[in-house]
């Protein structure tokens, strides 16, 4: 029998898993990522360090900016760490990495065509309503959400009734532009 | 009874669903529509949505993240 075959192939590697099975692994490794570093899991707090420390490289001053502000954790990535010494970015390389492991291994890599330059124009401003909400909300769906309201905190609640709201809009918007 | 396809290469969710949606909908009872995808999540909630109208639903993997979906309209 060939590998591809298999039973194990075809459910672990290659067919999507149940959300269940998501959930439940998520749960515990950010239980795990939380005992360890004394934070819930998050993704979008990086990016906004990614771009700060390309600004900064490039001549710019983000350090003066409030958000950056000293004594901060935020001031503190700023200027003590680092791409490689901080923690989050080396978290979302890894979730690329795994991401793109994976779907090697259920052989189902591909690079997609662009359709339509309205995909163009769809990814970058959601892409810039995305990253401008993530700020405000302290977080995207994992931080905001995901680690939120596992952590108690209202902001994560808040948070979920308005991603329903957010959600409808954008679905009006993409049936009426992207259809 | 005849065969249409459509072409959802290139489209990520939920654009590919509700493309089927719409084209199913104005087909006869007994044709078949094969839906031609590239985005996994796609792979998973267009049969899901199909099966539970009660089509007759069918995938075939045609490529390296390339699937068909043949679905057979049954009312």
């Amino acid at each position: 029998m060939k590998l591809t075959e298999t039973n194990f192939y075809q459910k672990i590697v290659r067919d999507p898993w149940p959300y269940v099975t998501g959930a439940v692994l998520l749960a515990i490794l950010n239980i795990a990522l939380f005992t360890a570093t004394g934070n819930p899991w998050g993704v979008t707090t990086p990016f906004s360090y990614w771009g700060a420390w390309i600004w900064k490289a490039i001549g710019g001053h983000p350090e003066s900016w409030g958000y950056f502000a000293e004594g901060t954790a935020h001031g503190k990535a700023l200027m003590q760490q680092t791409f490689l010494t901080n923690g989050g970015s080396i978290m979302n390389l890894g979730i690329v990495i795994g991401a793109l492991f994976a779907t090697l291994a259920a052989s189902q890599f591909k690079i997609k065509k662009i359709k339509n330059i309205r995909q163009v124009i769809a990814a970058v401003l959601g892409g810039l309503a995305m990253g401008y909400g993530a700020r405000i909300a302290f977080g995207c769906n994992v931080g905001a959400f995901f680690s939120g309201v596992a952590s108690f905190s209202l902001h994560g609640w808040i948070y979920t009734i308005f991603i329903f709201v957010g959600a409808w809009i954008g679905s009006k918007l993409l049936v009426k532009y992207l259809m | 009874m005849a065969d249409y396809r459509l072409d959802c290469m290139g489209e990520a969710c939920p654009v590919p669903l509700l493309k089927t949606q719409k084209k199913l909908s104005g087909l006869n009872i007994g044709d078949v529509l094969i839906v031609e995808i590239d985005h996994s999540c796609a792979m998973k909630n267009v049969p899901e949505w199909a099966r539970k109208e009660g089509h007759n639903v069918d995938i075939e993997e045609t490529g390296d993240g390339e699937w068909e979906i043949y679905i057979e309209k049954t009312k």
